[in-house]
């Protein structure tokens, strides 16, 4: 399989990207989605959308590489646009939670309507500490917040089955918001303002040269964002990837087969939650706040909607769709009473016409040979 | 406590507990229909009270004022504008996607809420805002020592508990009770005995959203005020209330409305009283803790579901 | 693995009952599988064959007996444990994961002998390699034993292959981890004679190379038991009515009643 499809795909997205982050008015903003909306289902029934992630998956290295260099074409192109740079960072951070996502229910099949709450626990966390602890290990204690509070839910979720487990997390993102902003300790409903990431003495709130500073956060959501790809890569590829598949497709048996299912799920969870809680914190750091209102059963809704549409379980697919559902909202700018009902007709219209998402998963690849 | 207050806790969480009820009613009949969780439930709701609220406006402005042919008219067009929603809704959106994995109905329909109550925001005269609903119900009270009794609540705790009992009427009386029951039991062999499915799915939709209209209604009559997103709540304490009653079991759900109910009333009488501090606003996260920990203790719900895996 | 001797009992279920509710699928049975024996377990459907593999293998629990394998109570353990003591299966209706690839599902059977440790798996990735490449080629080489072409794609989704291809990846993924006890069920369901019989030479074939391999098989299919079973137990509403060589049981009185019924 050649490099060429995924490298040509990835130049043409970082290109239309471009194109979209430019436009102004809003018949260009719209006559490039009308481009992609036709043009996309085209070129899938062309095979060219299969052809990508093939080349994609045998190809990592070169992958990757053309992705952060796309990633710095575009920094490089609106450098100094404060509006861009905060997209491009919260993409990459969310991309980080719903990498996290994805392994939670792509894989292990653990559905987590309450991923938003994961990424408050590592906001507040961010808060609270960020004063006093050097802000490398706020980023990690964040995760592991994160990743110990979802341990409460374990147990009911380990006991359930399907829409119970589904209804579990639902209950809980709702427990969690009311518990935080009914207590005036975490700043209640108006939350807590939050000190810029400072990281080993590089204070990312003042700018580098002309560099609009957010471009400081868009490095650092790299890092954060790269280091979780190649994690969720590297535990697909393994026969730990394989456990939590064999658990989501038939827990019976697997379970006829040694394989513990508890085990699996909890890391699934544990593990899912942690990138979230991770992200939460770099993610109110830059932002400047944390409130009850950053993390509502809306912003889970669309986090578990960024996991589908990217396709599920397919990590190439998660940046791809956080992309699509953070930036084409915000560039509607006359449409933007409407974002919600259309993001929300857009992904029925998704559900019903390509179900499997954007990039369908592709069979497991161990090595690339 | 003094009793006054008591009496007005337990009329409360009885009418909480009817509106739960109707709401965790119709959730249980689609899951035991299609196996599908209609997330947009509490929104069609929301969208029923809107109904009714425009049916209303429309009434006045046609000169028609009286009370109880109103409320009549009302509940008619909401009832049936959201029982033909929600056939709708089976027809073009939950049928269709019956062979994909359940997370994409899940997904789907949690969308839908989100459009319906986007739609109810944005397309009703300043949606945004809560609306007051006409008092239709006498106004007239009792007193009964330090207890006031209100008449509209007691009307209204009858009507839900009437249409509740006529729904497990249809479900257990009628012939198209019995083939909801077929259907919900065995799809295939309920096709294989002449049922027709389709029919029946769209009966059942369109039977659990015209009681999610009333519930709207009944909410608003109770509060006089509804708001664009009554229904997300509501949809999801009658979720809750239908998963820990067990899911399609139309008893269950009623038992499940209730004791949720009853959950946030100890909640906020409890809490109070146990640790002064903590403000009665936590009633809702004692309910829904207790619900995780109920699910952690009976993992498919007070009354089980039936279904046993076949190895 | 050690194996025991030749004559010694491998599995041994003593009194083994289960219940659903008031229904009794298994009732009180005794039954003994030496080590390296191939036993058939025949009988009308619902007599309760398949409910004494998922009692044996911990997918349903016991409501009265024992069921003892080389030692070890298995009564009580949970599947896992008793996967890892030896003992693996196939089911009646085929659960293979179908978006998963053939190697995928053979190497799911592989559990017990794989380096499960996340550090192992996600930072020493040469050994990880190492692993996968070795139990490449177990795989292949196991599954061509059964057929060269599935061989051939073992990294297609297993949904893609014919009914008896996916049959042949299940009972390589039962064998894959070299067990002690295989329980076949309905092996030959949906399948011609030729395709039966070529399974069947197979499957001997791969015994050959693991002395001390118990197997016991369900099947409607006579041919079968007969040709490879040297002892055959007959079920019927949960109880034994016969137990004995094929020739034995296909004339006893109450085997041919409870088939056939009574004239």
């Amino acid at each position: 399989m050649s490099v060429l499809p995924g490298i040509a795909s990835i130049a043409a997205m970082a290109l239309y990207a471009a194109f979209f982050l430019h436009a102004e008015s809003q018949a260009q903003v719209l006559g490039l989605l009308a481009l992609a909306v036709v043009g996309v289902p085209v070129l899938a029934r062309a095979g060219w959308v299969a052809r990508t992630a093939t080349s994609l998956e045998a190809h990592p290295l070169a992958a990757r590489s053309a992705s952060v260099a796309a990633l710095a074409a575009i920094i490089a192109l609106f450098h100094d646009q404060h509006f861009v740079m905060l997209m491009l960072a919260s993409v990459l951070l969310y991309s980080v939670a719903c990498l996290g996502l994805t392994v939670q229910f792509g894989y292990a099949g653990v559905v987590n309507f309450a991923g938003a709450a994961f990424l408050g626990v590592g906001g507040y966390t961010a808060a609270v500490l960020g004063p006093h602890v050097p802000h490398a290990l706020v980023l990690l204690i964040g995760g592991l917040l994160a990743a110990l509070v979802g341990s409460i839910l374990i147990l009911p979720i380990l006991r359930t089955r399907g829409h119970y487990a589904a209804l579990i997390t639902v209950a809980f993102g709702i427990l969690f918001r009311t518990f935080v902003e009914v207590n005036d300790a975490l700043g209640g409903p108006q939350g807590l303002q939050v000190k810029g990431m400072n990281l080993f003495g590089w204070e990312l709130n003042s700018p580098l040269k002309d560099l609009s500073f957010y471009a400081n956060y868009v490095f650092v959501g790299l890092a954060l964002a790269a280091a979780a790809f190649v994690l969720v890569r590297r535990l697909e590829r393994s026969w730990v990837g394989l456990n939590l598949d064999a658990v989501r497709l038939d827990e019976t048996a697997a379970a006829v087969f040694g394989i513990d299912v508890a085990r699996w799920k909890i890391l699934a969870f544990t593990f899912g939650n942690f990138f979230a809680g991770i992200a939460g914190a770099a993610y109110a750091m830059m932002t400047g706040f944390i409130a009850p209102n950053s993390f509502t059963f809306g912003d889970s809704l669309i986090l578990v909607s960024i996991v589908l549409l990217g396709g599920l379980g397919s990590a190439w697919g998660v940046p791809l769709a956080a992309g699509i559902v953070l930036i084409v909202p915000e560039k509607l700018q006359a449409l933007q009473e409407y974002r919600f009902l259309l993001y929300a007709m857009l992904v029925i219209a998704i559900l019903l016409v390509r179900p499997q998402g954007l990039i369908a998963r592709p069979a497991r690849q161990y090595f690339p040979r | 406590m003094d009793v006054g207050l008591f009496g007005q806790y337990v009329a409360n969480g009885l009418m909480l507990g009817v509106i739960y009820a109707m709401v965790a009613v119709g959730f249980t009949l689609f899951f035991g229909v299609l196996d599908v969780i209609k997330f947009s439930h509490g929104d069609v709701l929301t969208a029923g009270a809107f109904a009714g609220l425009a049916t209303y406006a429309g009434l006045q402005a046609l000169g028609l004022t009286s009370s109880a042919v109103q409320l009549l008219i009302i509940l008619l067009v909401a009832v049936a504008a959201m029982a033909f929603l929600g056939a709708l809704i089976a027809k073009y959106l939950v049928l269709p996607l019956r062979t994909a994995p359940p997370l994409n109905t899940l997904l789907l329909t949690l969308m839908l809420g989100s459009a319906l109550r986007e739609c109810v925001r944005l397309f009703y005269p300043q949606g945004a805002n809560p609306k007051p609903f006409p008092r239709l119900l006498p106004q007239d009270a009792v007193a009964l020592g330090s207890f006031t009794l209100r008449l509209d609540n007691v009307l209204l705790l009858l009507g839900g508990l009437a249409a509740i009992a006529a729904v497990h009427f249809v479900i257990t009386r009628t012939k198209l009770g019995l083939a909801i029951r077929a259907v919900a039991q065995d799809a295939e062999t309920a096709r294989i005995m002449g049922i027709n499915f389709e029919r029946v799915v769209l009966l059942t939709f369109a039977l659990g959203s015209g009681l999610a209209a009333l519930a709207g209604i009944m909410n608003g009559l109770y509060y006089s005020e509804i708001n664009f997103s009554i229904g997300l709540l509501l949809g999801v304490i009658g979720f809750s209330a239908a998963v820990v009653g067990g899911l399609g079991n139309i008893y269950g759900a009623i038992l499940g409305g209730f004791l949720f109910a009853g959950l946030q009333t100890v909640g906020a009488v409890l809490l109070p009283a146990l640790l002064p501090e903590v403000p009665s606003a936590y009633k809702d996260v004692f309910a829904f803790a207790a619900v995780i920990a109920f699910m952690a203790w009976r993992p498919t719900g007070l009354i089980a579901e039936k279904t046993a895996e076949r190895v | 693995m050690s194996f025991p001797k030749m004559s010694e009992a491998l599995l041994s279920c003593s009194g083994l009952s289960v219940r659903f509710g008031g229904l009794v699928a298994l009732d009180a049975l005794d039954l003994e599988v030496r080590s390296g024996a191939i036993v058939g377990l025949i009988g009308p459907n619902g007599s309760g064959k398949t409910t004494l593999f998922n009692v044996i293998t911990g997918v349903y629990r016991a409501a009265g007996g024992r069921a003892q394998f080389s030692g070890q109570d298995l009564t009580g353990m949970t599947p896992q444990r008793i996967y890892a003591a030896g003992v693996t299966r196939t089911f009646q209706r085929s659960r293979l994961a179908l978006p998963l690839s053939v190697f995928d599902n053979v190497m799911i059977g592989n559990h017990r002998l794989l380096n499960h440790g996340l550090w192992f798996n996600l930072f020493r990735r040469s050994g990880l390699r190492r692993e996968f490449e070795r139990n490449l080629a177990k795989a292949h080489a196991l599954v061509a034993t059964f057929s060269a072409p599935l061989a051939e794609r073992m990294f297609d989704a297993a949904g893609a292959f014919s009914m008896i291809d996916r049959r042949r990846i299940e009972i390589c993924r039962a064998l894959v981890s070299e067990p002690r006890l295989l329980l076949l069920d309905e092996p030959s369901a949906g399948m011609t004679h030729e395709e039966t019989r070529e399974l069947m030479d197979d499957l001997l074939a791969v015994r050959s190379r693991l002395p001390g391999l118990s197997i016991v098989i369900i099947e409607h299919e006579m041919n079968v038991i007969e040709r490879v079973c040297e002892r055959c137990a007959v079920l019927n509403y949960g109880r034994k009515i016969a137990e004995g060589s094929y020739a034995q049981v296909a004339a006893d009185r109450q085997v041919q009643i409870a088939y056939l019924g009574t004239e």
